[in-house]
């Protein structure tokens, strides 16, 4: 089937018009009215709007403990058992300082793991959760595609904040001369990393499809 | 695929269940948004309630202090954080925001107070050298009673010396001056610090000083209303009339002064905070006021007497038996007739009288001190005015008892006050022996002392500006030099003696030389004595006292002048030289004579003559050792005269004269000695 074929203007079957289910842990398509995979034995689900509710839970979870871990310390950094001062440094703080230090390079990196990436993923699932099930033509639903399939990659390389944090404390603990904690920040960043994974697998890329149009636009 | 629409149909179905199956999921899933929404709240509302509150503190400046690094300690605890520093409106002082932990907030309020804790070097020593490292932190200090709330508070400049929690009494001090005091000053009580003074500024309108000072808890307990104060400040000395005495209280209140106080009257009252104690200039001052304070108790008796009273002050000691008993209070005068009526004028003296110091017990009154002096008068106690202390020139009065004294009465009508019966005082005494020890000074031979003192330095000065005792150096000085002249002859000698052309033939000489064999017989029996003699001399030398060095220095100069320039030892060459004018004579003679008959007599003579000047020349070594030895002993001698003086260089210039002289003396009498017939003969 040359579905994806511009030339081909014809409607776009999908499985769900096709009266099939497919199993959403091994691929296998089955008729709408089975219950339960014959082949992995996962419980079958129709593609519905009504699942987003997952999605926006998850979302809004992660939402909430982002705000937390961008308002905490990350790291409390102690030098000198405290006479040289204890520094505290939120993930804005970080980034702020470290440009003050120079190093551009290290604060883009900083940035766009801590900011950038989360605060787009956010977007990006929303916007999926949005749009998904509208109508929309082939283009649009490639697109959609595409974001989901780049959320789904970035999910895993989101805890590198976290995992900085983690090596950080591990190695740096030179008692009396210096020392770093992992903050209530770094906490936080996690849960929210987790959550908006959660959310990001919660979605139904199914659902992309379902709003397709039965012809396509020049039709 | 014309089918499609009817797969379309069981989709409803699908979508019910899909939507019931949603709706248990909405109930579970919705939960997870909700608790991390509940567990950020709860974080945040914590936090928030973590914060504290935040205070302002003003200062007259920020040394060292960091927003976000600076904490607030209350006994050493940090209890909150600078958050921001900010200028007051006129720019005039600064205000740190601190934002204080929330259990301990409530305490603060308007009785608190803040100061900046920085290392300090004071007259007390070095405290806080740890804020050197940590940097300098805000204590802050208030008590567990909340009594308002405040958030505006006016930091102390520097660090209370006494919390305000610490157990203990403030009271006032007032005085004219607070020199030598200073800030910190301690509060003694029997030389312990009990407690310090602080706050020291003028009164309001008035010209005294006033200060705060604290007495710790245990010891304010001998603060009563009967207390005095003194200033310990630095040192006192004083000349009164118990003689010169002089006070250095501790090191730390030269520095920086000091309060002492001392309870010596029982009988006040607990003191109330913020007592005024009036501080004494020093420590008698400060006992003497005691008998005034408590003027209700004491008893007033008069005295009249005729003495002169110079001397006499308010404030002067009532003794009796030594002890002081009370104080002159008045002096006055009084007119009163006498027996014949006419008006005698006569002096009145107050005193009060401590009914405790008497021996009374400490509730008696004035009436009991009154009745146990009428009875002590009725037994001969009687009232005298006599010299006190060292140099006399105060006065006191003294009740002694005069045994066998004429009975009397205290007089109870007469003045305002009892009058106890006078008599008279040894004041006349006093004066007598003062006037007898002022006229034995006076007496004393100072002049002539002093005059006999004066010729006594002028005739030393007589003796050492004397001609003949000027002229000892110079004469000193002489006969060094003659003696180096001596020697300087002796050696001119020698080098002629060497010089001196004895060279004559043998044909010649052996013709003179019977006669000339004669007279070097004749001349050579003297060279043994003149050794002898220089042998003396050198003996003589050498037998001096040496240490006795500068008596016979010259002494010694003169006898080795005298040996040098001694007519033996002048002779010795001239001798010589004579012998040889005569062995040329004789020479000559027995060339013109028949000489050669006598020619083996006059060898024969000759042998024993060669052989005796062999002999005496034998000796001449030992002398010329000696000589050297006396050269070296006078040598080592004068050195220890100094290496610089004149003398000293004379003499060694003279002494290396001799040793010269001596070793050409030496040369010579070698040569005689190596050859003596050679010397004789002229090969």
């Amino acid at each position: 089937m040359s579905v994806l074929d511009p030339d081909h203007a014809g409607p776009v079957p999908t499985a769900h018009r096709a009266g099939l289910i497919g199993c959403h842990s091994c691929g296998r398509v089955w008729p709408a009215e089975h219950q339960r995979c014959n082949r992995c034995g996962a419980h079958l689900k129709p593609p519905d709007r009504r699942g987003l509710q997952a999605v926006w839970a998850w979302w809004l979870a992660g939402l909430i403990a982002y705000i937390p871990a961008n308002v905490f310390p990350m790291m409390r950094t102690q030098t000198f058992a405290g006479l040289a001062g204890n520094s505290e440094a939120t993930i804005i703080g970080g980034v702020i300082e470290l440009i003050h230090h120079g190093s551009y390079d290290i604060a883009i990196i900083v940035f766009v793991a801590s900011i950038i990436v989360p605060v787009g993923k956010f977007i990006a699932i929303a916007w999926l959760a949005t749009v998904a099930g509208r109508p929309a033509t082939i283009e649009q639903a490639h697109m959609r595609l595409k974001v989901y399939e780049v959320v789904e990659f970035i999910g895993r390389w989101s805890m590198i904040d976290v995992f900085v944090v983690a090596i950080l404390s591990a190695l740096v603990q030179l008692g009396f001369v210096a020392s770093i904690h992992p903050g209530p920040a770094a906490v936080s960043f996690a849960v929210s990393v987790a959550f908006t994974m959660l959310s990001a697998q919660s979605f139904d890329a199914r659902l992309i499809w379902r709003g397709l149009p039965l012809r396509s636009k020049s039709d | 695929m014309t089918d499609s629409p009817p797969p379309l149909k069981p989709a409803s179905p699908v979508r019910k269940t899909a939507a019931r199956a949603a709706q248990a999921g909405v109930n579970v899933i919705w939960i997870v948004p909700i608790v991390a929404l509940v567990v950020t709240l709860a974080i945040a509302w914590n936090s928030f309630r973590d914060r504290g509150s935040l205070i302002e503190v003003e200062f007259a400046d920020a040394t060292g202090i960091t927003p976000g690094d600076t904490t607030l300690r209350f006994r050493e605890i940090t209890v909150g954080r600078v958050e921001g520093v900010k200028f007051t409106d006129d720019l005039s002082r600064v205000v740190v925001s601190i934002r204080v932990d929330t259990d301990v907030a409530q305490y603060i309020d308007e009785e608190a107070s803040f100061w900046i804790v920085r290392p300090q070097v004071t007259a007390q020593g070095v405290t806080r050298l740890d804020t050197v490292l940590t940097g300098a932190f805000i204590e802050g200090y208030w008590d567990a009673q909340i009594v308002g709330d405040e958030t505006r508070f006016v930091g102390l400049d520097r660090p209370p010396l006494i919390r305000s929690d610490q157990p203990g009494t403030w009271v006032t001090l007032s005085m004219d001056s607070a020199d030598g005091l200073s800030e910190g000053a301690p509060v003694l009580f029997r030389g312990v610090e009990v407690g310090r003074v602080e706050n020291i500024h003028l009164a309001p309108g008035d010209d005294h000083v006033l200060a705060d000072a604290f007495v710790e808890a245990p010891h304010d307990a001998r603060l009563t209303t009967a207390s005095v104060f003194w200033d310990t400040s630095g040192f006192s000395l004083s000349l009164g009339a118990q003689g010169v005495s002089f006070n250095v209280n501790s090191l730390s209140s030269v520095l920086q002064g000091g309060v002492a106080f001392d309870t010596l009257v029982s009988g006040g009252n607990p003191v109330e905070p913020g007592h005024e104690y009036v501080v004494q200039p020093d420590e008698s001052a400060a006992r003497s006021i005691l008998f005034a304070s408590d003027d209700a108790e004491r008893l007033r008796v008069g005295m009249l007497i005729d003495d002169s009273l110079q001397g006499l002050t308010r404030g002067s000691d009532v003794q009796f038996q030594g002890l002081r008993v009370g104080q002159v209070v008045d002096l006055a005068v009084t007119v009163e007739d006498d027996a014949q009526g006419t008006p005698v004028v006569r002096q009145l003296v107050t005193m009060a009288i401590s009914p405790r110091r008497i021996g009374l017990p400490d509730d008696a009154t004035a009436e009991d001190a009154l009745t146990l002096l009428t009875e002590e008068v009725a037994a001969g106690l009687r009232a005298r005015v006599a010299s006190a202390g060292f140099l006399g020139t105060s006065l006191m009065v003294e009740l002694v008892q005069i045994p066998g004294a004429e009975p009397a009465l205290i007089d109870m009508e007469t003045g305002p006050n009892p009058l106890i019966p006078s008599v008279e005082g040894d004041l006349d005494d006093f004066t007598a022996s003062a006037q007898g020890l002022v006229e034995r000074i006076g007496n004393l031979p100072i002049e002539e002392v002093l005059n006999a003192a004066r010729d006594t330095l002028d005739s030393i000065t007589a003796l050492a500006s004397a001609q003949d005792t000027r002229a000892i150096p110079g004469a000193l000085r002489q006969a060094i030099e003659e003696g180096g002249s001596a020697l300087a002859d002796i050696s001119g000698i020698t080098g002629d003696l060497r010089a001196a052309d004895t060279g004559q033939t043998f044909a010649r000489m052996l013709d003179e030389a019977s006669a000339a064999f004669n007279a070097v017989t004749e001349a050579a029996t003297d060279v043994p004595e003149m050794v002898d003699q220089i042998d003396a001399a050198a003996a003589a030398v050498e037998e001096f006292a040496f240490a006795e060095i500068s008596a016979q220095a010259e002494g010694i100069l003169a006898d080795l002048r005298s040996m040098l320039g001694s007519e033996d030892a002048e002779q010795l060459p001239r001798n010589l030289s004579n012998v040889l004018e005569a062995a040329t004579g004789l020479l000559n003679d027995l060339r013109d004579g028949n000489a050669v008959g006598s020619l083996n007599s006059a060898l024969e003579s000759a042998s024993t003559a060669a052989d005796q000047i062999a002999t005496s020349v034998q000796q001449l070594p030992q002398l010329i050792q000696r000589l050297q030895e006396t050269a070296t002993r006078a040598d080592t001698l004068f050195a220890s005269y100094g290496d610089r003086s004149a003398f000293n260089n004379e003499l060694l210039g003279a002494l290396r004269e001799l040793r010269r002289a001596t070793a050409s003396i030496g040369s010579v009498a070698r040569l005689i000695e190596r050859n003596p017939r050679a010397f004789i003969l002229g090969r």
